[in-house]
Parts: C-alpha cells; sequence; structure tokens
C-alpha cells in the first residue's frame, strides 16, 4: 500500500569522510609493509629495492592515520581511557593496542634494516605481517560489527578490506619507485623489470577484489528490503557514479586494462594505471562508510 | 547462555499506538528535561500517512531508546562508557565517554547523538534522574492520552506487566536480535511504519 513519511528524525551521520580516510591511510600502510617484508622477511631478492621504501612509507602512513581519528573523536583528550578500560568485544580495543604495536614494531623493523642486520630484521618482519594484517582487518571488523547498516554488517568486510589495502599498497609502492629511481636515485633510472613485475601482481589482486565486491553487492539484491536500497543506492541511485564510475570502472576495470594489455605495459601508462587504482581504492572507502549510513534507520 | 540480572527491577516502556494522537508533547519535554541541543533528539514521533484522499490516515511511531536486553552499543563500545545497568537501563557515562560514535554506528535505531558542546555520546536513558527519585520519565508525565506507560517488567502488579500480559505486543526491528524494553500495543504493524523512508535523502 501506498505510504508516505511526514515526520521523522536522524541524528546526523556517524563515521564520515575522517573515518574513511583513516581506513584508507592504514591501507596502504599495511599494504606497503607487507610488500617491504616480501624482500627481508621472505628473502625474495627481486623485491629487494622496496624494503626500505615500504617500510619508511607505512611507518609515515600510519603515524599519520591516527591523527584522523583524534580530529574525528568527540572528546580527544580522553583516549588515553582506550588503554585502560578495556572492552573485548570491541574492534576499537583491539585496534588501540595494534595501532600501537603495529608502528613500534615498524621503526624496529626498520632501523634494523638500515643497519644491515638481516637476521633481526627477518624477525621482526614476521612478526610485522599478522600484525599488519589485524591492524587493517580489525578495521573492517569495526564495519563489520556495525550491526545497524547492512552494507558493514557483513563477513566478507574484513577480507574485503584487506584485498582493497593489498590494491592500493601495491599501487602506491609502483608510484613511490618509479618517482624515487627517475629522481632520487644515482643512475636516473627506472627499475622498469621490478615495476611491470609488481604491476602484474597489482592486476591479479584486483582480480581479486573484483571478485569479492561482486560477491559482496550481489548478495545485497537477493537479501531483505534494506540490503535491497543499499544495492540500488550504489548500483543506480546517488552512489552510482562513484561506485560504479569512480570506483570500478576508473579505479580497477580501466587499470586493469593497462597492466594485462601488452601494448601498454609501459611505464607512463602504468604511472596512470596506478594514480586511478589509488583514487579508486579512496573512492571505496568512502563508498563504503558514507554509502553503508546514508539510508536513514528510522 | 545469558546471565539473567539479580536484581528485581528491569525498567521498560509500553506505547499504546491507539492513544497517540503525534501531538510532540513527548518530544517537546524531553527536548526541556534533558537539555537536548538544538537539531538532535531523544525521541520523536515518526509520522506516515497512507491512502488517498478520501480515505487517508496519518500512523504515528514514538521512538526512543530501547534500552535493550541485549545492547549492541555496550558491545562495541571501546571503553565501556556505556553499559546496562542493574535496573535494565542501558547509560551512558558521560565522564567516560570519548565520542568515538561508535554507538551511533551500531545502533539499528539510530537514536544515539553526540552532544555538540559537550563531544559525548548522548540518548535516551528513561529520565534516570527523575526514576530515581520515584518520579514517571518526562515524556510518560507530558503524555497527554497516557499512550507512553513506564514502569518495573519484573513486577506482575505494574501496569506495563498488565499490559504486556493482556495485549499482544510488538518492538521496533525484532530482526536485530536486541531484545527491545519499548513495547508497542495497538495500532497496526508497527513494520508498515518503521520501513516508510528508507532510501529517501
Amino acid at each position: 500500500m501506498e505510504a508516505n513519511l511526514l515526520y521523522t528524525i536522524s541524528n546526523g551521520e556517524t563515521f564520515g569522510i575522517m573515518i574513511a580516510t583513516y581506513f584508507y591511510l592504514t591501507g596502504l600502510s599495511a599494504g606497503s609493509f607487507i610488500l617491504s617484508t616480501l624482500a627481508y622477511g621472505f628473502g625474495i631478492e627481486r623485491y629487494k629495492p622496496l624494503g626500505k621504501v615500504g617500510i619508511i612509507l607505512a611507518t609515515l602512513l600510519l603515524v599519520l592515520a591516527p591523527l584522523f581519528l583524534l580530529f574525528h573523536v568527540g572528546k580527544p583528550l580522553r583516549s588515553w581511557e582506550l588503554f585502560v578500560y578495556l572492552n573485548p568485544s570491541s574492534p576499537i580495543t583491539w585496534g588501540s593496542y595494534l595501532l600501537t604495536l603495529y608502528p613500534i614494531n615498524c621503526i624496529i623493523y626498520g632501523f634494523f634494516m638500515f643497519r644491515g642486520n638481516a637476521r633481526l630484521t627477518r624477525i621482526f618482519g614476521f612478526i610485522g605481517i599478522p600484525l599488519a594484517i589485524c591492524v587493517h582487518g580489525y578495521t573492517g571488523f569495526i564495519l563489520s560489527f556495525g550491526k545497524a547498516r547492512i552494507l558493514w554488517n557483513s563477513p566478507i568486510m574484513p577480507l574485503l578490506f584487506l584485498v582493497s589495502a593489498m590494491v592500493s599498497g601495491i599501487a602506491l609502492m609502483i608510484l613511490v619507485c618509479v618517482i624515487k629511481d627517475r629522481f632520487f636515485s644515482r643512475e636516473k633510472k627506472i627499475n622498469k623489470e621490478l615495476v611491470l613485475d609488481l604491476a602484474k601482481m597489482l592486476g591479479w589482486v584486483i582480480v581479486f577484489d573484483i571478485f569479492l565486491v561482486i560477491c559482496d553487492v550481489s548478495v545485497l539484491f537477493v537479501s531483505h528490503r534494506e540490503a535491497f536500497e543499499v544495492g540500488n543506492l550504489l548500483l543506480t541511485g546517488k552512489f552510482s557514479f562513484w561506485f560504479v564510475g569512480v570506483e570500478t570502472l576508473l579505479g580497477k576495470i580501466i587499470p586493469l586494462f593497462i597492466v594485462f594489455y601488452p601494448r601498454t605495459r609501459n611505464i607512463p601508462a602504468l604511472v596512470f594505471a596506478c594514480i586511478l587504482v589509488v583514487l579508486g581504492i579512496y573512492a571505496m572507502r568512502c563508498n563504503v562508510v558514507i554509502g553503508g549510513e546514508f539510508i536513514p534507520l528510522l | 547462555m545469558k546471565k539473567e540480572s539479580k536484581s528485581t527491577v528491569r525498567y521498560g516502556m509500553v506505547i499504546d499506538l491507539r492513544r497517540c494522537i503525534g501531538c510532540h508533547s513527548c518530544s517537546v519535554a524531553c527536548k526541556n528535561e534533558n537539555e537536548v541541543p538544538l537539531g538532535v533528539w531523544r525521541s520523536w514521533v515518526k509520522q506516515i500517512e497512507r491512502g488517498t484522499y478520501p480515505r487517508v490516515r496519518k500512523y504515528f511511531l514514538p521512538i526512543l531508546c530501547n534500552n535493550c536486553e541485549r545492547p549492541i552499543c555496550t558491545t562495541v563500545c571501546p571503553v565501556i562508557a556505556t553499559y546496562k545497568r542493574e535496573d535494565g537501563i542501558v547509560y551512558i557515562d558521560p565522564h567516560r565517554c570519548i565520542g568515538c560514535r561508535y554507538c551511533m554506528a551500531a545502533c539499528p535505531y539510530g537514536v544515539r547523538y553526540i552532544n555538540p558542546t559537550k563531544g559525548v555520546a548522548q540518548k535516551c536513558e528513561f529520565c534516570l534522574h527523575l526514576v530515581e527519585k520515584g518520579i514517571q520519565p518526562a515524556c510518560v508525565n507530558a503524555c497527554p492520552n497516557n499512550a507512553r506507560i513506564f514502569g518495573n517488567l519484573k513486577d506482575p502488579e505494574s501496569e506495563v506487566s498488565k499490559l504486556l500480559a493482556l495485549n499482544p505486543f510488538q518492538v521496533v526491528k525484532p530482526e536485530m536480535n536486541t531484545e527491545p524494553r519499548v513495547f508497542y500495543i495497538g495500532g497496526l504493524d508497527i513494520t508498515s511504519i518503521e520501513k516508510v523512508g528508507e532510501g529517501i535523502e
């Protein structure tokens, strides 16, 4: 039966762009760290040039990320309470410890790497991998535990966040490698082999990411009414430009094409693809966080 | 396993939708009593209309914090600033809340807000300061038709218990498994009111 809404109240947005940016930065950091450990943890020689850049990026991004949390909370001076009053069922409580341990581990790992101590670098690299996965996985859990919103309350969210973290991390790493080699190295020569190798990795991770997004969004359309509304919001509604256009087409399909099509496998095209990917993942974070809470609850 | 509280008091509210006339007295009284800032509300009356002229009718759904038995807000609060008291009221400690808004994001009823001047989360607490002195909550006192009835759910002689024993009742979003303690009796199926408006801007 036809019914119209006459009056209701919405008490405003909850997470918004600050939290989306925070998720994005932790994702970039975790992605860079895992790439860095490929050489110094797992000992894959051809990724050696990534180690030092990766750890510097991971540390810097993770020092930056919690600032957005402090801007977001209403009482930043009370943040010490997070370490004293613990609620084991709250992902933010897990996160407050992860966000402390992970950068400390990053700094120790980086310190030994620059000192050339291979054994200790390896040990702290292996400690860092689960930490990096947790630090970004827990942000997925923050949204998964947000019971009110059907787009968030999904068990796939932590995995989706981890995979998109890898996508953005690899893309950022390619960009940084190209810039570093082109402008700051002695030979001013880009390590083409490494960049192509990373691009291939990027391509396959994007394929996996697309698969996860298809899983996530397709189920929305066969679930209950609220899920259907969110699905429509993303595919045809207000967020369709950002979801279909920016996140999927510009951020995933076009870069995938550039990476795998032989004629476009050259440095300028790959740099372009990586810029698209890095922006596309930011759009993804915003779509999930802001799109998820867009539809009023009551 | 659910831990059963030993307390003999469990506050709850029954809202008789047949008596609600949509006058918003409860919303105003609540704002007044609890000093709720501009732009945010602890309790409000959602209104929808159904049908076409001349067969048209308005329906009302007073909304407030359900003070759930299994609240998700207490599960996700990182500093245990919000917790369920012995008497069942879900309370927010204003001196501990850090304003992270996670409870707002998790609450399926959207009844929490951030106080813009204090920076902490707030919501309906069944006018705890009045109830502790034996006075009814402000919205219950203000309702001209006694549509809101407040009392102890564990006392079989209380008015809320009697109403719930004698009437079919509903809660908002039972599928969320939060076990709300605000019950609606009378009126039509409240899901048909609650769902209207999803997907609007």
